[in-house]
């Protein structure tokens, strides 16, 4: 089932007379329990996205669903969306873990009594129960990033909106952040995700989509992105040394020899030549070389297909 | 809406007292402030057991005051607060909508703060000696004034909204307050009279005074009027924050941008 359904939004803005095309068109979906990041340089329009899926910002044009029900019109689609927008501040500072699940979830529509059930819940499963009564300001800043998200889910909501939610974050926050986000997808919410830690995308996401500009220039499944730009790329590892007459034949069907140990080759028909070629050479290793999420990021956005 | 209340009041209550000292500290002051008000008054009047009625006016127009000043200027100033520590945007994720939520906040925190002015008054009481008495009364021409400064707080929330930084406008409303709740508008004739009944406060002030100082009984048909007067003042204020909230939607502000 589709929580997310994004058709056509644009935004633009007018700033001492020029006009800002901050999000053109842009259409995306999400389903339960899918990871889709959402991915773009600055300026590109995500966190304006974001916020016109929350009902932050008023579109355009366009229409936004949440499970079927428009936020624009109707805020009870509200009840079914959690958000953590731009840096990890919104919580109240002087208020404990405790008290801010507690306060948000009834602001979120749940009784007090369901609120401060879930937020125990939560404060076990985020690793938060020792410092729930600590002020959010005393807290280290991968805590807060927890507590955000924990926040964000007190009302158990279908779609889970998270605008860069490991910035500023060090490497042991930022591995306890992402293993949360797919937990929190394995019970079944959609999550919109942007980042600028590509390498955290490509783990974390089912499906990326890529904006620039404000217009979408790609959106695909994860791996079958990087599938589809990776090509047929080879690269053959081998033990022992290549003799004179192996390079030349290798060369000859443009195998190129990138060191004395590694052979890398395009296509399929040229790689078993190549494995005709370097018979009977102990082979470490045969492996299709993969494009990076980076790479192809970096490729879409700067226009190279 | 009942547990929408107890929740904003809990918030309001925690985040005030979560550092004793500045909440002790508070106190202290404006409890200072209102001893010194009554050791002049006494000072003035030669003894405390004369000013009898006198003191109890001073001290009810001290405290309304500064309870009028706190809610014209909370709002707003909440607003950019949290706008400032990102928590403002998640009150529009509420599905209770927006104003319904500041609404209720705004209850919430005067309920704060008539409980801590009653703290004060308490402690005000036990240093003197003397007693409080005021007319029960008294509550009715209270209700409007309260009514119509809710409505210019949620029409400088509604600035806020657009504009972000308010505090000079703020400071030109908080002079024009005092000129509003000292004028005796009751002396005013002709067009002075229509003035008094649609300048916000100013008919309920003079009610107030009436009330308080003068022992009159209160007028019926102008608690009528002062009535109107803050239910216009409150829904006007109500309706521009909802204007301005789309307004700020269109315009991609509500955080600040
Ligand atoms: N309220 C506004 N008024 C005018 N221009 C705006 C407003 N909000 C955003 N913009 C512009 O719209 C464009 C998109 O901004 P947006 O914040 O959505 O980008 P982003 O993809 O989130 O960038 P980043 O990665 O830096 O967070 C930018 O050019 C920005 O300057
Ligand atoms: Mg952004």
């Amino acid at each position: 089932m589709n929580v997310l359904e994004v058709e056509n939004i644009s935004k633009h803005y007018r700033q001492g007379g020029t006009r800002i095309e901050a999000v053109r068109s842009v259409s995306l979906t999400v389903r339960e329990g899918e990871v889709l990041a959402f991915l773009g340089p600055n300026g590109a329009g995500k966190t304006t996205t974001i916020k016109m899926i929350a009902g932050l910002i008023e579109p355009h044009t366009g229409q936004v669903g949440i499970a079927g029900i428009n936020p624009h019109r109707h805020p009870q689609a509200l009840r079914k969306v959690g958000a953590v927008l731009e840096g990890n501040r919104n919580l109240y500072w002087r208020l404990t873990p405790e008290e801010n699940l507690a306060y948000f979830g009834v602001l979120k529509g749940l009784t007090r009594s369901q609120a401060k059930r879930r937020a125990a819940t939560l404060l076990e499963r985020f690793e938060l129960t020792e410092k729930r009564k600590t002020a959010v300001q005393n807290l280290s800043r991968g805590m807060q990033q927890k507590l955000a998200i924990a926040t964000a889910i007190i009302h158990d909501p279908l779609l889970l909106l998270l605008d860069e939610p490991t910035l500023g974050l060090d490497v042991e926050a930022t591995q306890t952040v992402k293993a949360l986000i797919r937990e929190i997808a394995q019970e079944g919410r959609a999550i919109l995700l942007t980042t600028h830690q590509l390498d955290i995308a490509e783990e974390l996401s089912d499906r990326v989509a890529i904006i620039q500009k404000g217009e979408i220039v790609a959106q695909a499944p994860t791996q079958e992105l990087i599938r589809q730009f990776s090509g047929t790329h080879y690269v053959i590892e081998i033990e022992g040394e290549l003799t004179f007459e192996q390079r030349e034949t290798l060369a000859a069907i443009e195998a190129t020899i990138e060191s004395d140990r590694v052979v890398s080759i395009r296509g399929t028909e040229a790689l078993y030549q190549a494995l005709g070629i370097l018979k009977p050479l102990p082979l470490v290793r045969v492996k299709r070389d993969q494009s990076s999420l980076t790479e192809i990021f970096l490729k879409l956005v700067r226009n190279e297909v | 809406m009942l547990k929408l209340f107890l929740a904003e009041f809990r918030r309001s209550w925690t985040q005030f007292i979560r550092y004793p000292f500045e909440a002790i500290g508070g106190i202290f002051i404006t409890t200072s402030i209102f001893y010194g008000l009554f050791l002049s008054a006494k000072y003035v009047t030669g003894t405390a057991f004369q000013l009898g009625d006198r003191f109890d006016a001073i001290v009810i127009g001290y405290v309304l005051w500064t309870l009028i000043l706190f809610i014209m200027t909370e709002v707003a100033t909440g607003l950019q607060y949290e706008a400032q520590t990102g928590t403002l945007e998640q009150i529009f994720l509420s599905p209770y909508g927006a104003v319904l939520v500041f609404f209720v906040r705004a209850i919430a925190s005067l309920t704060r703060q008539l409980l801590i002015i009653g703290v004060i008054l308490a402690i005000i009481m036990g240093l003197t000696g003397s007693r409080l008495t005021f007319p029960p009364i008294l509550i009715l021409p209270l209700i409007t004034v309260l009514m119509s400064a809710y409505g210019l707080a949620f029409m400088m929330g509604s600035l806020a909204l657009l504009l972000k930084r308010v505090q000079q406008v703020l400071g030109i409303l908080q002079f024009g307050l005092l000129f509003i709740l000292a004028t005796p508008a009751e002396s005013w004739t002709g067009w002075g009279q229509v003035a008094r009944w649609t300048i916000p406060m100013t008919g309920s002030a003079g009610l107030l005074r009436d009330v308080m100082a003068r022992e009159a009984g209160l007028n019926w048909l102008e608690l009528g009027l002062a009535v109107l007067n803050g239910a216009v003042y409150l829904a006007v204020g109500l309706l521009l924050f909802r204007f301005c909230e789309r307004q700020a939607k269109k315009q991609g502000k509500l955080s600040g941008y």
